[in-house]
């Protein structure tokens, strides 16, 4: 979807600690989160029109695990609010709906997870297909491996790139001593693959004058789109991502140039498939934060690329793509486009 | 040092199969594989929609396989409890002879060397069959189907549900103020925190104040009194689900303590049957003896620790019409 009327912008963001294995609740994550994202901006609680929360049940293991978060956000009295069962990209989408309706100005959008409160490689093959996955235990790792397979095959990365992906997210290590180490899900090696993180990130959003008032340069989103494909890997092309490309087109990637690319890859091959999709050159720069390869946390992961692209506005820039995902091989993919105004 | 307590949520799903599933499944037990046709493509397994069009598919079935040829694999070197075999394997993408779309499962190919892109493969078959994908054990190399174990032939009706028991296993941190709570109740203390900001005082150990968004530390407790009034209750009927304990109904009261505006809510009564109890009844908490600790408290569980729950004591009902809006 291409621009609204109204501009919309983001005027700032921040995130907890990313850890392996956090101590607090997501609830706590959350509460700091929040206050050091509104906090440099001024704002309190009661400034904010709007709240978004993205996170998992599944993973929390708690059934409407996102009500005690609401306590991160002070609704009383009451607010509007709303939740999405996704990574908080996707309530950023749903806040940037929103204030177009023109009625409010500020909304704060969050998205949480504690990836460690169980094991990863257990809990998700369950939200697989039911029928045909699920019951082989058909866990993310096989699914990346096997689309790493696609993309090797199809010339758009090879291991040695993958490894270079690796180094330069994580900035440790040297590609001879990656390549050199064994496979853990034939053709990945640890290196490819993201760590598991807890943690939650907070963003404030602002329509129009009101944007300006708060911040000197605001990021304004100038384009968004989230598209999805089949859910059973087997029956896509795994060394493409059409949903990628179509979100891309409509969020006017192609209208001007982008000087940076935050693309949420959680496996080093995913980044270079994204690059080939989406068309970025290498006078793009992509995942300078190191994206999810080195900080992956579960349902925050792609709103902390926007976050990243957003602060590359906040700092002079002029235009930056953020990109994140959702399901096994890229199901789902959502690209928004932010600039800045001289 | 925070404290972390683990706990197993199972999920007995019993699924249904719909018309196109259920027939694949049924197939299963014939040591069949169907797939069904969309256009000129065959689809396996087979899909209601088109995956590409959502349109929605004539039920024209075809039998695709038994052997099929690897078009991608990746080796499990660890498997994991849910894998399909409890010995490394491949996972492979298996095209059948006649489908169009490859089917994700196991191939045992002993090491990583035994399994490549070509090669041909063919079912190793559960003897008794359920209607499930894991009637299929794994795919052996070869052209030339097994059966592991007695063949106890095919399902008597067609297949139309499947089960599904999920298992979670999980860890989570409990918050200080919760063990604090727990550990006042051993004392028949009932545990408040206060908030600097508003005022307003939590029980239950919720170390934060929701209206504000802060957390409360120790400095923030107060006591609170042990006496207060019913200002709504729910006569709970239990359904038999897995893991229910309770058989016969049973009432859960929400309690407004004296002098405050805390609400414990949801609590056990001791001597009022379900068909005595009234808005506006006066109780006192009753905690747990020393013989009737248990690790995990009295009745109430949680952080309420030892506070078994409230009897009547005697006093007046109070009548306020308002009481009845109190639960929270």
């Amino acid at each position: 979807m291409s621009a609204p009327s109204t501009d919309i912008a983001v005027i700032g963001w921040a995130q907890s600690q990313m850890v392996r294995h956090t101590d607090k609740s997501e609830t706590q994550l959350l509460m700091s989160a929040i206050t050091d994202a509104i906090t440099p901006l001024g704002l309190q609680r009661a400034d904010i029109d709007f709240t978004c929360l993205g996170s998992c049940d599944y993973i929390t293991g708690q059934a409407f695990s996102f009500v005690s978060n609401l306590d991160a956000i002070g609704a009383w009295p009451p607010k509007r609010d709303s939740h999405v069962e996704m990574d908080g990209a996707w309530a950023l989408y749903e806040a940037w709906l929103r204030l177009q309706e023109g009625d409010i100005e500020i909304a704060v959008v969050t998205g949480s997870g504690r990836s460690s409160t169980g094991d990863p490689a257990l809990i998700y093959p369950m939200e697989m297909d039911p029928y045909f996955l699920a019951p082989l235990g058909a866990d993310p790792l096989t699914f990346a491996a096997l689309q790493a397979r696609a993309v090797i095959a199809s010339g758009i990365a090879d291991e040695r790139r993958m490894a270079e992906v690796a180094v330069r997210a994580r900035g440790t290590g040297n590609v001879e001593s990656l390549l050199a180490e064994e496979f853990i899900r034939q053709p990945l090696r640890r290196h490819d693959v993201p760590p598991i993180t807890d943690g939650a990130a907070a963003m404030v959003l602002a329509t129009g004058d009101r944007a300006r008032q708060l911040v000197e340069r605001p990021a304004y989103i100038t384009g968004f789109d989230h598209r999805t494909e089949c859910h059973n890997p087997s029956f896509r092309a795994l060394d493409d991502s059409p949903s990628t490309r179509i979100a891309a087109e409509a969020a006017g990637l192609a209208a001007a140039p982008v000087e940076v690319a935050e693309l949420q890859a959680a496996f080093t091959h995913e980044e270079l498939l994204l690059r080939s999709v989406l068309g970025l050159g290498d006078d793009v720069t992509v995942n300078a934060s190191g994206g999810a390869l080195k900080e992956n946390p579960i349902m925050a992961s792609g709103l902390c690329r926007v976050g990243y692209a957003a602060d590359h506005i906040f700092g002079g820039g002029n235009r930056a793509l953020a990109h994140s995902t959702s399901g096994p091989c890229l199901q789902q993919n959502l690209v928004c486009i932010l600039e800045g105004r001289s | 040092m925070t404290r972390f307590i683990e706990s197993t949520i199972t999920f007995p799903y019993k699924r249904s199969l719909g018309p196109v599933v259920g027939a694949f499944m049924t197939a299963l037990t014939e040591k069949q594989i169907l797939g069904i046709r969309s256009g000129d493509a065959v689809l396996v397994p087979p899909m209601e929609w088109d995956p590409s069009t959502g349109a929605e598919l004539a039920h024209e079935f075809v039998e695709v396989g038994p052997a099929g040829t690897v078009e991608s694999w990746t080796w499990v070197t660890t498997p994991s409890e849910q894998h399909p075999l409890d010995h490394p394997f491949a996972f492979a993408l298996v095209r059948l002879d006649g489908a169009t779309t490859p089917l994700l499962h196991a191939v045992d190919a002993g090491t990583p060397g035994g399994v490549s892109e070509g090669m041909r493969v063919a079912p190793r078959w559960r003897g008794t069959r359920a209607g499930r994908i894991d009637d299929i054990i794994c795919f052996v190399p070869g052209e030339v189907p097994e059966t592991e174990g007695e063949d106890t032939g095919g399902a008597a009706e067609p297949v139309t549900r499947m089960d599904y028991l999920a298992s979670i296993t999980y860890r989570n941190p409990v918050p200080e103020a919760a063990d604090r709570a727990t550990e006042a109740s051993r004392e028949h203390r009932l545990l408040g925190l206060r908030c600097p900001a508003c005022g307003r005082v939590y029980a239950g150990g919720r170390g934060l104040c929701p209206v504000d968004a802060i957390e409360l530390g120790p400095e923030c407790e107060v006591d609170l009194p042990h006496k207060g009034t019913i200002t709504n209750f729910a006569i709970v009927t239990p359904v038999q689900y897995p893991g229910q304990t309770e058989t016969e109904p049973f009432v859960r009261a929400f309690v407004l303590l004296d002098d405050t505006d805390v609400i414990i809510p949801y609590s056990a009564v001791i001597e009022l049957p379900a068909d005595q109890i009234r808005v506006g009844q006066r109780v006192d908490a009753v905690w747990a003896s020393p013989a009737e600790e248990t690790e995990e408290g009295g009745g109430m569980g949680g952080s309420w620790g030892s506070l078994l729950g409230w009897i009547p004591n005697g006093e007046p009902d109070l009548d306020d019409p308002d009481l009845v809006n109190r639960i929270f």
